[in-house]
């Protein structure tokens, strides 16, 4: 494996695109997006078709979600303190169901000079709900922003909104800010009761569309006490992160969460990503071990590859080139070059080595990872290469398609849930379903 | 600061960008944040178009002083001009945020390239400002281009025009081109260039042999084909050519300018309307009790407002309720030319406002741009987005001006009406037998304002089928979830 930083301008759209599904997968929370005619217009052009991305449009035309709102500032306006933060608790006041509310604070609201921090903490004192600034592009390891961006903000900012707690009972720590976001539904089923030793829970880190519960349900299997996820499928709860707390993060983007677990003296797990079939091997293994339980999954692994070996038929020796722009491409990339296909590029706008330390270890020795790729210099390398696929960021999408490759979006693969065990079937799965496609569209006589 | 649902204009950079996207060998520069990425995508998404959007990023971040990365702007620059040996000019823009961060423009002038032995023309939009939004920052940069690009010259012999059609993303934006175009060359006139889609610096340069602009778009063209009549004596044609008699007066004022002879334009013109333009036709087929008392409102950018808004209270016969724009700019315009078919145009940019319009009058009809579809969806109201923005953009650009156009305008309209017509036909639910209790009215008030039509109808279905005798704050509730 060789690392090449390219210093280009990589293709990545702006990390506002993913508010739609995120206010999916948050289902208590309200999102302000906070910024000019610029931000919003952006989050609103993006919230609808992007190129390779299925163009199902579940909250009519515009694509925006229902609770998400746009807060437009005017670049003149002289805005009062307190003034937005009135805005915030009208819009929050309305809507049912509102657990907490996350000011989605673009860069022109600093540059404007409100102080969305003070804003927020007024709101919240007004609306007695948890109210918090959530900067979308703060990329934590200098440049590059990934347009996954926007979701590790937001889960740092849970983070940050999960109790320190003391050692009382772990149901009284759950998060409740007078009495309302534990009102809004019952407690989580969560399985408390196992034998008291000194094995210790594990907190799950990452907003996947899918597979957390077959995650759950595999780390249980080896005995893994999983206190729950964050986020979960439960809006108001949130489990305490501190000095005891025992942290396994699940996306390769959530470089900034993981950091506040950290800060907050939670240990984190490091192994690799539970992304693909040795992945989650290694994931499940490690996560058993940090928590006290010894495992071995090899067996699983085998068991998991030789049920994939017709796919992996499918694809093997297949040329596959990733453009990068989400930030899932290293781990994916590992798993495809484990299932036998040829990695020709992994590109990403920016790259944690030590959050990622594991993961590029284990990455086979011919894979090149480009770190901060110019775009157009990869749509020649590209054009060189002719790869059997390519998995391009929006921007890139149509014109490489043009150039007759064969794409697949990388927005798509990030909402396909290509965690565990599962989703190493669902990826092989789609690569497969593609190229056939493709062979049935080219022995087409046109 | 306000709460939009939507905007229907993005900002300044945008405009200047899809000028730029429009043209060949025209590069965009834009000065940004990294995370305001998003135009490749949705030029991608957008135009289907197998060409990357010519734009690149000069990017604002924090980078270490010697480093070689991009971000220092005057470097970028030269190197994107380096590498874009074929871009005949390069315009810059910068982002709001860029704006509100108080990035200047650069002040240089390349090298000439050694593949193309030419340098490159930089312009500068020194008006930007983070206030302007796209239209007018787009007819602002359009006018800049052309003005780095015009010299003095003799006229073509035989008469020719420009057109000044709508920029890229404008629907149909080549349909209408073509159209006109296609009208024209039946009166004996050629056109010498189209602007801004399609054009390069050539054709701007070519722009002063032509007898006349022709602005189709005014909001892309105005200033463009302003500055050709002050600077350079060119006459311009205004009237948007929607409908069979705005493109009859277009073809009129065509002709005259021209010089050409008016029974050879008019035969033109009723050789076309006999072939080609359906609308007048339809106007004849469909009873008058068709459209008498039948109501349009009609919202969106100028042209396409004003333009079908003439036609349908004119040849067709609606009474048009009331017409609005989002162009703020374009204010005093726009209430003088739709004051010529409605009593009441407003201009208005938050489309609750617009929405709680469209509730209150409750059109027959509602001609929009897609911020419109939610409330003629929530009300069940015949709709056509047929203004920008829209989001469909189809494979199939079909045009609105023109002749041709005039016929899609009547299939439309027909469609439009007729599906609707037969859902006229069930009863209506008794609205009457219903009251409210005042905590559940109190409770409708809160609901926006353009919801709030489906609620109260949905809260006493749900009461009907209760057996309520009045919709207490629980059934609307229950209604809603």
């Amino acid at each position: 494996m060789t690392i090449l930083n390219e210093s280009g301008v990589p293709d990545v759209v702006s990390p506002l695109w993913g508010l739609a599904g995120l206010a999916e997968r948050l289902p208590g929370a309200l999102f302000v997006v906070i910024g000019t005619r610029a931000d919003v217009h952006l989050a609103q052009s993006l919230s609808g078709f992007l190129p390779g991305f299925p163009a199902d449009q579940p909250y009519g035309v515009i694509g925006v979600h229902p609770r998400v709102v746009f807060m437009v500032l005017e670049p003149e306006e002289k805005l009062a303190s307190g003034a937005l933060a009135s805005r915030v608790v009208e819009a929050a006041d309305s809507r049912r169901g509102v657990g907490f509310v996350l000011l989605i604070t673009c860069r022109s609201v600093g540059l404007l000079g409100v102080d969305a921090s003070f804003e927020a903490e007024l709101s919240q004192r007004r609306l007695a709900l948890p109210v918090r600034a959530v900067v979308p592009d703060t990329g934590i390891s200098g440049f590059g922003v990934l347009s996954t961006s926007l979701e590790d903000s937001v889960i740092r900012t849970l983070i940050e909104l999960c109790p320190m707690g003391g050692s009382e009972p772990k149901e009284e720590r759950s998060y409740s800010k007078g009495n309302l976001f534990g009102k809004l539904r019952g407690q989580p089923g969560r399985r408390m009761s196992r034998e008291r030793s000194i094995r210790r829970p594990v907190i799950l880190l990452g907003a996947l569309p899918g597979p957390q519960e077959e995650l759950t349900a595999e780390l249980e299997w080896v005995g893994v006490e999983v206190v729950g996820w964050l986020p979960g499928p439960d809006a108001d709860w949130l489990p305490p992160i501190d000095e005891e707390a025992f942290v396994a993060t699940a996306d390769p983007y959530l470089t900034g969460a993981y950091r506040t677990t950290e800060e907050r003296g939670a240990t984190s797990i490091k192994t690799l990503l539970p992304i693909g079939v040795d992945g989650t091997a290694r994931f499940i293994q490690d996560v058993a071990a940090w928590t006290g339980h010894g495992t071995g999954e090899s067996d699983r692994a085998r068991q998991v590859w030789e049920e994939l070996e017709p796919l992996r038929n499918r694809i093997r020796g297949k040329r596959i080139f990733f453009t990068g722009d989400t930030g899932l491409e290293v781990p994916l990339a590992r798993f495809l070059a484990n299932a036998g296909a040829v990695i020709l590029e992994v590109g990403t706008p920016r790259l944690d080595k030590r959050f990622l330390a594991a993961e590029l270890a284990a990455l086979g020795e011919d894979v090149d990872v480009v770190e901060s790729p110019e775009w157009q210099a990869q749509l020649n390398r590209i054009d060189a290469a002719r790869p059997d696929m390519v998995v391009a960021s929006p921007g890139l999408y149509v014109p490489l398609v043009a150039r007759g490759h064969l794409c697949r979006s990388s927005l798509d693969l990030l909402s396909l849930g290509v965690h565990g065990y599962e989703g190493a079937h669902r990826v092989l799965e789609l690569f497969a379903r593609t190229f056939e496609r493709a062979e049935g569209l080219d022995a087409l006589n046109l | 600061m306000r709460i939009l649902r939507g905007i229907y204009e993005g900002p300044g950079s945008h405009g200047i960008l899809r000028v730029a996207a429009s043209m060949r060998r025209v590069h965009a520069v834009l000065r940004a944040y990294p995370s305001e990425g998003g135009f490749l995508a949705l030029h991608g998404a957008w135009t289907h178009s197998g060409e990357p959007a010519p734009v690149s990023l000069s990017p604002i971040w924090d980078r270490p002083e010697e480093s070689q990365r991009p971000g220092e702007l005057a470097r970028d620059l030269s190197w994107i001009a380096r590498r874009r040996p074929e871009a005949d000019a390069l315009i810059f823009a910068r982002s709001e945020s860029a704006l509100l961060s108080g990035e200047g423009a650069p002040i240089l002038a390349f090298p000439e390239n050694p593949e193309s032995d030419r340098s490159p023309k930089l312009v500068i939009c020194e008006w930007e400002s983070p206030n302007m939004r796209e239209l007018e920052a787009s007819d602002l940069a359009l006018m800049e281009l052309v003005r780095a690009h015009t010299p003095n010259q003799p006229k073509s012999l035989a008469p020719t025009v420009n057109i000044f059609g709508p920029p890229i993303f404008g629907p149909n934006a080549a349909a209408e081109v073509a159209e006109v175009e296609r009208i024209l060359g039946l009166i004996g006139v050629d056109v010498n260039a189209r602007v801004p889609l399609g054009a390069s610096v050539d054709d701007l340069s070519r722009l002063t042999r032509a007898w006349a602009n022709v602005v189709l778009y005014r909001e892309a063209g105005e200033s463009a084909s302003l500055y050709l009549q002050d600077e350079f004596g060119m006459p311009r044609v205004t009237t948007p050519p929607v409908g069979s008699v705005g493109t009859g007066a277009v073809v009129r004022a065509v002709g005259e300018l021209c010089s050409l002879d008016r029974l050879q334009v008019q035969r033109a013109v009723w050789a076309e309307l006999a072939r080609t333009a359906k609308l007048p036709w339809y106007a004849r087929l469909v009873v008058p009790e068709t459209f008498r008392g039948r109501r349009v409102a009609l919202f969106g950018d100028f042209t396409y407002t004003t333009g079908l808004g003439y036609t349908l209270a004119r040849e067709v016969g609606f009474k048009v309720a009331w017409a609005g724009t989002y162009l703020k700019y374009l204010e005093k315009d726009f209430l003088f030319h739709a004051a010529t078919f409605t009593d009441e145009a407003f201009v208005e940019d938050d489309p609750q406002a617009v929405a709680a319009r469209v509730e209150a009058t409750t059109p027959d009809l509602l001609i929009g741009t897609h911020l419109e579809e939610e409330i003629a969806d929530a009300l069940g109201m015949p709709f056509l987005p047929l203004c920008p923005p829209v989001v469909e953009h189809p494979f199939a650009e079909r045009p609105l001006m023109g002749y041709a156009g005039s016929s899609i305008v009547a299939d439309a309209i027909d469609g439009a009406l007729r599906a609707p017509w037969e859902l006229r036909g069930e009863p209506e639910p008794a609205v009457s037998g219903l009251s409210w209790t005042d905590e559940a009215l109190e409770e409708l008030g809160e609901i926006p304002a353009f919801l709030r039509g489906r609620a109260r109808r949905l809260a006493e279905e749900h009461a009907r089928a209760l057996n309520s005798p009045e919709v207490t704050p629980e059934i609307l509730e229950e209604s809603r979830s």
